[in-house]
């Protein structure tokens, strides 16, 4: 007992000290409102801190299957956009398109797709996407990426189909001129990869430069009003009848990563037809 | 022994009334340095009799900070450094012990001289301001800040104090 009373006399002044110090700093805490919020804050610092990092750690593994989400979210946006554009065009508004769009009236859908391999420093480059037959692409499709043309489906596998792009001396666009209705036909040939050469665009058209050429929805590969680039310098050459005009595209090829298959709903018809006049 | 508590109770409300009524309202603000503020109350417990109870002394000076918080608006900045200069003052005095021991009853330059007063006084306020300005602004993010309030209050109020020690000299 009397041991036990030396030791609480012993330490009196230090546990005397440490409550009385740990009173104060709940007084300061709970009294003070700038002491309360930097101490939260402070907390948080650490806490959150922390936090920050394994989010990141958790974050890149779960990088992929967000990317792929979002790639597939974008493309069904892309789609409504699209589908928007040419419903509601005549009758107007967005009833219009919902109407169309719950009559089932053949509309454009896109498959998502990702690029495997890629050439874009040769005369005629092509690209390889992981989606083929299987999941309904077909030759003659259109490929766009987010910002704008890719190039066209050539020929498919099961599983793989094999796109010209743009960048190909083979590829013929069809293109108009924003909200100008002049159309010609979109080739490259210039071996710089954002460099596009628009012809046959008659020459009495009223063009400018910084014109957008979007897609005109003439072919049965693209749906109207895909964005391409802008102009940046047109002449008229002596005995031609049309302008050569130089399209710089908004967006670059050489990386492009993800792309969207366009496909119509009711494209066999409009082949055919086109077919036929062609006869 | 009745002497000894009579003068520590009117040193501790005259330095109170000068610390809350007087220096409070003193504004040494030059420009935008307003780092000098005037805190001289350590004195109080500076100068508490060396044999008084070291829990007591601490559960005292806890009363003497809040005290001085009630007026400064800052409930628990001014107890919390208060508590720790009590606490503290058993190992500083251990620390400018004499050969022969503490014989008086307290450490004033009146039995123990001038250069030992103001190395204690020195300790035992820079360890106050310091304390004070770490609790005031609670965070060591404001380290430069905390720094010099302490160093230009401390040489403010360490001069308030010998001057007041000038003039009572006290015995007790």
């Amino acid at each position: 007992m009397r041991n036990l009373l030396y030791i609480i006399y012993r330490f009196s002044a230090l546990v005397t000290f440490i409550l009385l110090e740990l009173l104060s700093v709940y007084l300061i805490i709970n009294f003070n409102k700038s002491q309360g919020e930097i101490w939260s804050h402070s907390s948080n610092l650490l806490v959150e801190g922390v936090n920050q990092k394994v989010g990141l750690v958790e974050d890149f593994f779960t990088l992929k299957s967000k990317n792929d989400s979002l790639f597939r979210a974008n493309a069904e946006l892309l789609q409504t956009i699209i589908n928007y554009r040419i419903f509601s065009d005549d009758k107007g508004g967005f009833q219009a398109y919902e109407q169309a769009i719950s009559d089932s009236i053949p509309s454009y859908k896109l498959i998502t797709a990702i690029v495997t391999s890629r050439t874009v420093n040769l005369r005629n480059n092509y690209i390889t996407i992981d989606k083929g037959s299987a999941q309904g692409v077909k030759p003659g499709m259109g490929v766009i990426t987010d910002n704008g043309v890719a190039g066209i489906v050539k020929s498919t596998t099961q599983k793989y189909a094999s796109v010209i792009l743009i960048l190909n001396s083979q590829s013929r666009i069809s293109c108009k001129v924003a909200d100008k209705e002049y159309h010609g036909n979109l080739i490259w040939k210039s071996s710089d990869t954002r460099i596009m050469n628009l012809i046959d665009v008659p020459k009495h058209a009223d063009i400018n430069i910084g014109d957008r050429i979007v897609t005109s929805g003439y072919s049965i590969s693209f749906p109207k009003s895909i964005p391409i680039g802008r102009i940046t310098d047109y002449k008229i050459q002596g005995g031609v009848n049309s302008y050569n005009i130089e399209v710089t595209l908004d967006y670059d090829l050489s990386n492009v990563k993800h792309v969207y298959v366009v496909q119509f709903e009711d494209s066999e018809e409009k082949d055919n037809l086109l077919s036929s006049l062609n006869e | 022994m009745n002497e000894l508590w009579r003068r520590n109770i009117i040193r501790t409300l005259f330095v109170l009334f000068l610390q809350l009524i007087l220096l409070k309202r003193v504004n040494l603000t030059l420009g935008d340095f307003n780092y000098v503020h005037l805190t001289i109350y350590a004195v109080i417990i500076a100068l508490a009799p060396l044999k008084m109870p070291r829990a007591l002394l601490i559960g005292l000076s806890f009363i003497l900070g809040l005290t001085v918080d009630l007026f400064y608006d800052s409930l628990g900045v001014h107890a919390g450094a208060a508590t720790f200069v009590a606490f503290i003052r058993h190992y500083v005095l251990i620390l400018l012990m004499p050969a022969e021991g503490y014989k008086q009853a307290v450490l004033s330059p009146y039995w123990y001289g001038f250069s030992r007063f103001i190395m204690y006084m020195s300790l035992l306020l820079v360890i106050h301001l310091s304390v004070l300005y770490s609790l005031e602004a609670f965070s060591f993010v404001y380290f430069k800040e905390i720094i010099l309030r302490t160093i230009s209050s401390f040489m403010a109020s360490l001069f308030l104090i010998m001057i007041g020690m000038l003039i009572f000299n006290p015995k007790y």
